[in-house]
C-alpha cells in the first residue's frame, strides 16, 4: 500500500528506494513499471500516463520502455541464457538475425558470451543476474527497475552486478530505479528515497546526508534537482492524498 | 511473440517437468491407444463379416445376367431376370468402360450330363443327371464370389479338372465336413449334341473324364460344377454344333452366360447397377443385405468409439488438471513474462501450445500403441481361426483412425488447455515481484 508518494525522477537519474520489508518499495516499483495500477493518483513515465493505458498498451509500455531486474532473477529455467534474452527481443518482434546479433552483443557486454548456451540452473547467482540485466536491456529501455538485485548474491557477485547496473545511466542513457535493503549500495545512488508504511519519509540527494523527514509524506519539489525535467525520459509519480480526487 | 518462439517455449517447458509430462502424455496415450485398437478391430471385424456375406468375393461385386432387366425387380438384391438377351463382347466393353467399374469377369456355362461312381447313403448307385458346368477365367478367381472349402480350384486352362459345390455333396447325401471325401474322385462329364437321324433327333455326347480337385462355395453362376472357361467353351462349342440347340437343351445363344462386375467401392454398387440396367441387363448384388449388416456393425463401431472417446475425455481432464496446477506453480514465471512485455495472448498461446503438445505426443504414441495392441489381438484371433481351419483376418488400420486419433487427441487437449491458458493470461503482471 502506498500513500501520498509524490516523486519526480529525471531522465538518466539513479534513484535508490530503501526501507524495511513491507514499506512499499516493491509496490512502488511495480506501479512505476506498469505491473500494477495505482488505485488513485497518476503515474507518468516519459510523458505517458499509465492510468490511461489498456492491458495491451501496458504490455507494449513494459516491452519498449522498461527493463526489469528481479531479486529472483526471473529467468525462464527451460531456456538458455541466450534464449532468455532472445525471448524479450521476440516479444518485440525483432527479426531473427538482428535478435541473434543483439543477444551476442548483450552477452558480451555483461561478460557472459561463453555462457550463452547454459541454462540458468547451470549458472551462478551472479551470472544469472547479469543475464537478467542483459535481458532487461534487450529492447533498449529508457527505464530500468531493479528489485533487490543483489539480495541473493555473494559479495563478489554483488560488486560486479552493482558496477554493471550503475553503468547503465551513463552507457545506455536510461534511468535506474533500484530497490535495496543494502544501505551501502543505496549510498551510491544519486538520490535515495526512504519509505515507511507506504509513505515517503526521507529523501537524500547526492551525498549520503539525509535531507530531512518529510512531514506530509509528500516529497517536496525542492528536493528534485532543478535540472530535472518533469516529463520526457524521466518519470513522475504522485499518489493521491487520502480524500483527494485523483 | 511469434508462433515459432511460442512453440519452442512450450516444448521446452513441457520437457522441463518430465514426470508430470510423462504421466499426462501416458493418460492421453492410453486413451488414444484404446480408441485406435477398438476402431481397428471393429473395422477389421466389419470387413470380415461382410466378406463372409459375399462368400469370399469382393463386396462391390455385381452379377449381370444375359437377360433384360425386369422393371419390377430392379431394386431387389436377387432380381429375377427378364427376357433373355445376348451378352456379347460389345456389351462387355460397354460395361467395362463405365467410370465406376473396376473389373469385369465374364462367366460361361453349359448343360452337361454327369455320371458319378459315388453311391448315396443307402449304397445305391446315383444315376446320370443333367447339371450346369460353370466356367470362369481361373486366373481372376480372386475377383469372384468363389471360396474353396476343401481341396483346391481347377488349374487355369485345365480341361479335365473340376470343382464341385455343396449342392453336389447334398446330392450324394454328404455334409460340408465330408467335403474332403470327394476330392480326388473322378466323374464322367458329357456335353450333349442334338443331331438329326432320319427324321428323328438323337443326342450324342462328348465324354470327358474329369477329376474333382476341390469343393467350393460359389455364386458366380448357377451350377454344381466349376471348371476353367476353356473347358466350358469346348462343351458349348460341341453342343452348338448340333441342331435345335436352344429348345431341347435350352442352350443360350449368348456368348456369355453372365458377367461379374466389380465396382470401385461398395458405395458405387447402386450407381453401377443403375448404369448397367440402363444399358439393358438384369443385375443382382447383395447391397441391401450388406447395407443392413453395415448399419448394425456401425452401431457396434459407435459403441466402441464411445468407450475410446470417454477415455480421451478423461485424459483431457487430466491435461486440464495438470495445466491448472502448472499455472498455480508458475505464477511468478507468468508475471516475469508479462514484465518483459508479453501480452495476454502471448501467455495464452504458450499455455495452449503446451496442452496441444501433450495431446499431440499422446495421440501419436497412442495410435502406435493401439495399432500394436490390435496386431497382438489379430495374432491371437488368427491363431484361433487357423486352429478351426478358417482363413485368418488381415488387420486394416484406416487412415481416418490414424488422423482422427492424432488430430482428435490434439484438439481435445487444446480444448482442455483453454481454461488454464485463459487463467494464465489473466494473471496480473505484479506476480513477477515479491512484496516489500
Amino acid at each position: 500500500m502506498l500513500d501520498g508518494v509524490d516523486l519526480d525522477v529525471a531522465a538518466g537519474g539513479y534513484l535508490a528506494l530503501v526501507g524495511a520489508s513491507g514499506a512499499g518499495k516493491s509496490t512502488l516499483l511495480s506501479v512505476i513499471g506498469g505491473l500494477e495500477p495505482a488505485q488513485s493518483g497518476s503515474v507518468v513515465i516519459g510523458g505517458q500516463d499509465l492510468g490511461g493505458l489498456s492491458r495491451r498498451e501496458l504490455a507494449t509500455f513494459r516491452r519498449e520502455t522498461v527493463g526489469f531486474v528481479f531479486q529472483h532473477f526471473g529467468l525462464l529455467e527451460a531456456l538458455t541464457a541466450a534464449e532468455n534474452i532472445e525471448l524479450a527481443c521476440s516479444l518485440a518482434r525483432v527479426a531473427p538475425a538482428a535478435r541473434r546479433a543483439k543477444v551476442r552483443d548483450l552477452l558480451e557486454a555483461v561478460g557472459l558470451a561463453d555462457r550463452a548456451r547454459h541454462r540458468p540452473v547451470e549458472l551462478s547467482g551472479g551470472e544469472r543476474q547479469r543475464v537478467a540485466i542483459a535481458r532487461a536491456l534487450a529492447n533498449g529501455p529508457s527505464l530500468v527497475l531493479a528489485d533487490e538485485p543483489t539480495g541473493n548474491l555473494d559479495d563478489a557477485s554483488t560488486a560486479r552486478v552493482v558496477t554493471l547496473l550503475e553503468s547503465l545511466p551513463a552507457d545506455h542513457g536510461c534511468t535506474l530505479v533500484l530497490v535495496t535493503h543494502d544501505l551501502a549500495l543505496a549510498e551510491r545512488a544519486s538520490r535515495r528515497l526512504r519509505l515507511r508504511g507506504g509513505r515517503a519519509v526521507e529523501e537524500t540527494v547526492g551525498a549520503s546526508t539525509p535531507s530531512g523527514v518529510v512531514p506530509s509524506g509528500v516529497v517536496p519539489s525542492g528536493v528534485v534537482p532543478a535540472s530535472s525535467p518533469p516529463t520526457g525520459r524521466g518519470m513522475q509519480e504522485r499518489a493521491a492524498e487520502p480524500g483527494e480526487t485523483p | 511473440m511469434t508462433w515459432r518462439d511460442a512453440i519452442r517455449l512450450a516444448a521446452r517447458t513441457v520437457r522441463r517437468r518430465p514426470g508430470r509430462a510423462v504421466l499426462t502424455v501416458l493418460a492421453v496415450t492410453l486413451a488414444a491407444a484404446l480408441l485406435t485398437a477398438l476402431l481397428t478391430i471393429s473395422t477389421t471385424a466389419e470387413t470380415r463379416v461382410l466378406e463372409q456375406l459375399s462368400s469370399g468375393g469382393p463386396l462391390a461385386g455385381i452379377k449381370v445376367a444375359a437377360a433384360a432387366p425386369d422393371p419390377g425387380q430392379v431394386d431387389q438384391d436377387n432380381a429375377s431376370p427378364g427376357a433373355p438377351k445376348s451378352l456379347d463382347d460389345a456389351a462387355l466393353t460397354q460395361i467395362s468402360e463405365l467410370p465406376d467399374v473396376r473389373e469385369v469377369v465374364p462367366i460361361v456355362s453349359s448343360k452337361v450330363y454327369v455320371i458319378t461312381p459315388a453311391r448315396d447313403r443307402d449304397n445305391h448307385r446315383i444315376g446320370p443327371f443333367v447339371e450346369d458346368l460353370v466356367g470362369v477365367d481361373l486366373t481372376r478367381v480372386s475377383q469372384l464370389p468363389i471360396t474353396p472349402v476343401a481341396g483346391r480350384l481347377p488349374s487355369p486352362g485345365a480341361t479335365s479338372e473340376i470343382a464341385v459345390t455343396q449342392g453336389y455333396l447334398e446330392r450324394l447325401g454328404l455334409q460340408r465336413v465330408d467335403a474332403p471325401q470327394v476330392v480326388g474322385t473322378a466323374l464322367q462329364v458329357a456335353s450333349p449334341q442334338v443331331v438329326a437321324d432320319g427324321g428323328q433327333f438323337r443326342v450324342r455326347g462328348r465324354w470327358v473324364k474329369a477329376t474333382i480337385v476341390g469343393v467350393v462355395a460359389q455364386e458366380a453362376g448357377d451350377g454344381q460344377f466349376l471348371a476353367s472357361a476353356e473347358m466350358v467353351a469346348q462343351a458349348r462349342d460341341w453342343a452348338r454344333a448340333g441342331i435345335d440347340e436352344s429348345r431341347d437343351l435350352k442352350l443360350s445363344t449368348s456368348p456369355y452366360t453372365g458377367l461379374f462386375v466389380v465396382a470401385r467401392g461398395i458405395d458405387n454398387v447402386s450407381k453401377v447397377r443403375a448404369q448397367i440396367t440402363a444399358i439393358g441387363y438384369s443385375t443382382s448384388a447383395p447391397e441391401n443385405l450388406i447395407a443392413s449388416v453395415r448399419r448394425y456393425l456401425h452401431v457396434v463401431e459407435i459403441v466402441l468409439s464411445s468407450v475410446g472417446i470417454i477415455a480421451l475425455v478423461v485424459a483431457a481432464l487430466g491435461i486440464s488438471n495438470a495445466m491448472l496446477a502448472a499455472v498455480r506453480e508458475r505464477r511468478r514465471e507468468i508475471g516475469v513474462l508479462k514484465a518483459i512485455g508479453a501480452r495476454d495472448r502471448d501467455v495464452y498461446r504458450v499455455f495452449l501450445l503446451e496442452a496441444g503438445t501433450l495431446g499431440f505426443v499422446g495421440g501419436v504414441l497412442g495410435t502406435l500403441v493401439g495399432w500394436a495392441i490390435a496386431e497382438a489381438v489379430g495374432r491371437v484371433v488368427n491363431g484361433y481361426l487357423a486352429a478351426q481351419r478358417l482363413v485368418g483376418v488381415q488387420l486394416t488400420l484406416p487412415w481416418t483412425v490414424v488422423v482422427g486419433g492424432i488430430v482428435g487427441s490434439t484438439l481435445l487437449a487444446l480444448l482442455a488447455g483453454t481454461l488454464p491458458a485463459v487463467r494464465a493470461a489473466r494473471l496480473p503482471a505484479r506476480e513477477a515481484v515479491g512484496g516489500g
